[in-house]
């Protein structure tokens, strides 16, 4: 590691200490000494990091019926479906269109409409659909990721290059051939650069999926819920922690995933 | 005896556009191209030298005329024993330059080991050992047009047509493809089609001329050039002949850049 690296890293470091002590700090102090439950800053609201870390450990216990780990992983699970059911079915739904102008006319109103409509609004007839289990949360991170994906291959699909398609056929590709070499490929690299938004969009949706999926669909959304039933802010952050590491190591790993599939690109290249 | 001819211009006309937008490109032209023969089609730019050969090539239908290649009529597709160097870099960025060149055996089913015995024969004739697992996006353009070349080679085509293939290139790594250009062809003696509006590069590489007009393009002549084969692409620009027929053909030329339409 550079110094710079290290230099980076020691200050993101302080910078969280410096907060989680603040926050450990402020929320300690009484505003009226002798006056009970008048403080400066209310862990009330905002709880304090040693209350969370004690929700932490408590829910990641066996005492509880719903461990936190049930709860991450039902989140996580419904994500990832949602994420791969929906790249996979925006793929091939952009392409179809894409290489289609008759179709892409006649559906487009269609989609536009479907589109711009708030997704949130859908999740109480998504519920009475498909219940209050998993596949509700799928629907819905897929209806979201669906779209991402389809415009983006969609636009992939419109804009090859024809003068690549041009030389594909004096090298003697058949019309086949031209789609699975040249036409897939350069959609492809559309719909890779999609997979970041969708994973973070897919998550969203799963948590607004369990807001109102009760207990039997589980997951983060429904601590987060059921946390503000009982005006608890220790498990609500408990969950808002999880939520986010659970998006970090996504993204992460998204990253990745795009760096390999892409690796072609200028900007992917090893200087 | 003249050679067989292999491609068939005759009365070749193309107009784009409709009504009081029609612009006529071509003007009906026409020439033979004969089995071995280098020829280079040279012209002030929008003179519809690229649009002849794209028509030849299948990619655009001609107005007016016909294009017959080796006895057949050329209509829609793009004929199977022509290749194609575009001009733009067409070169698959997601390919490597092993794959890019490997890409017409794939499409013809060459089996594996021949086709990797053709491929590494012909990124050895390029020069690009070493990049063989490099992807385009790290090459320089010659390079890059170096792959687009051999991949065109690499299946063999009996007729070759170029456009402008090295009109974004520098001058010293043009002269370079233009060696390794001539060295190939001298080999295997493809009937090549080069569209250029550079005439240096036209003298150099060709066994005629034909000169076009302003839009629309017509015929202005066609030259034929007595170099010498083999030819060095250096030396040969330091000969007294070279000068005489860059003059020759830069006076028909000349006038042509001359006239801008008012």
């Amino acid at each position: 590691m550079t110094r710079e690296r290290l230099r980076v890293l020691a200050w993101q470091l302080l910078i969280l200490v410096a907060v989680l002590a603040a926050w450990q700090y402020l929320t300690g102090i009484k505003a009226i000494s002798k006056t009970p439950g008048l403080y400066w800053i209310d862990p009330f609201f905002i709880s304090r990091p040693s209350a969370i870390l004690e929700r932490l450990l408590y829910l990641m216990s066996p005492r509880v019926r719903l461990t936190i780990w049930q709860m991450a992983l039902s989140t996580v699970q419904s994500t990832v479906w949602g994420f791969l059911v929906g790249i996979s079915t925006g793929f091939v739904a952009g392409l179809v269109l894409g290489r289609s102008d008759g179709l892409a006319r006649i559906f487009q109103p269609y989609i536009v409409a479907f589109n711009s409509l708030p997704r949130i609004a859908l999740v109480p007839l998504i519920t009475m659909i498909f219940g209050f289990g998993l596949l509700a949360k799928i629907v819905l991170a897929w209806s979201i990721v669906f779209f991402i994906v389809f415009f983006n291959t969609f636009q992939g699909a419109r804009s090859v290059d024809a003068d690549l398609i041009h030389s594909a056929r004096f090298l003697g590709a058949s019309e086949r051939q031209i789609m699975t070499s040249v036409i897939v490929p350069s959609a492809l690299a559309w719909t890779f650069a999609s997979l970041t938004p969708s994973i973070s969009f897919a998550l969203i949706g799963v948590v607004v999926g369990e807001f109102i999926g009760g207990e039997s669909g589980g997951g983060l959304g429904y601590l987060i819920i059921q946390s503000l039933g009982t005006l608890n802010a220790a498990d609500m952050m408990v969950a808002l922690f999880v939520l986010g590491a659970i998006g970090i190591v996504m993204a992460l790993g998204i990253k990745q995933v795009e760096a390999r599939l892409l690796r072609w690109r200028p900007e992917y290249q090893k200087r | 005896m003249t050679p067989r001819v292999r491609v068939s211009i005759r009365d070749l006309a193309k107009t784009f556009g409709q009504g009081p937008r029609e612009v006529r490109a071509v003007s009906p032209v026409s020439f033979d191209v004969h089995e071995r023969e280098f020829v280079a089609i040279v012209g002030p730019s929008g003179c519809g030298k690229s649009t002849i050969l794209n028509m030849i090539g299948g990619l655009v239908p001609p107005s007016g005329g016909e294009i017959v290649v080796d006895g057949q009529r050329v209509t829609g597709a793009p004929p199977p024993q022509v290749g194609y160097v575009f001009q733009k870099d067409t070169v698959f960025p997601w390919r490597t330059v092993e794959r890019n060149i490997a890409l017409g055996l794939e499409y013809r089913n060459v089996p594996a080991e021949e086709r990797a015995a053709r491929v590494r024969q012909a990124i050895a004739l390029a020069g690009l050992q070493g990049f063989e697992d490099a992807f385009p996006a790290t090459l320089s353009g010659g390079m890059r047009q170096r792959v687009a070349l051999m991949r065109s080679l690499v299946v063999d085509p009996e007729i070759l047509l170029m456009d402008e293939p090295f009109g974004a290139l520098d001058t010293h790594t043009k002269l370079n493809l233009h060696a390794e250009l001539l060295e190939i062809w001298q080999a295997k003696r493809q009937t090549v089609i080069f569209v250029t509006h550079d005439l240096s590069e036209a003298i150099t590489l060709a066994d005629r001329i034909v000169v076009m007009t302003r839009r629309p393009g017509r015929i202005k002549l066609i030259y034929d050039v007595k170099l010498p084969r083999p030819r060095d692409v250096i030396r040969i620009r330091e000969s007294d002949e070279y000068s005489r027929e860059y003059s020759e053909v830069w006076h028909a030329l000349g006038e042509e850049f001359r006239a801008v339409a008012p």
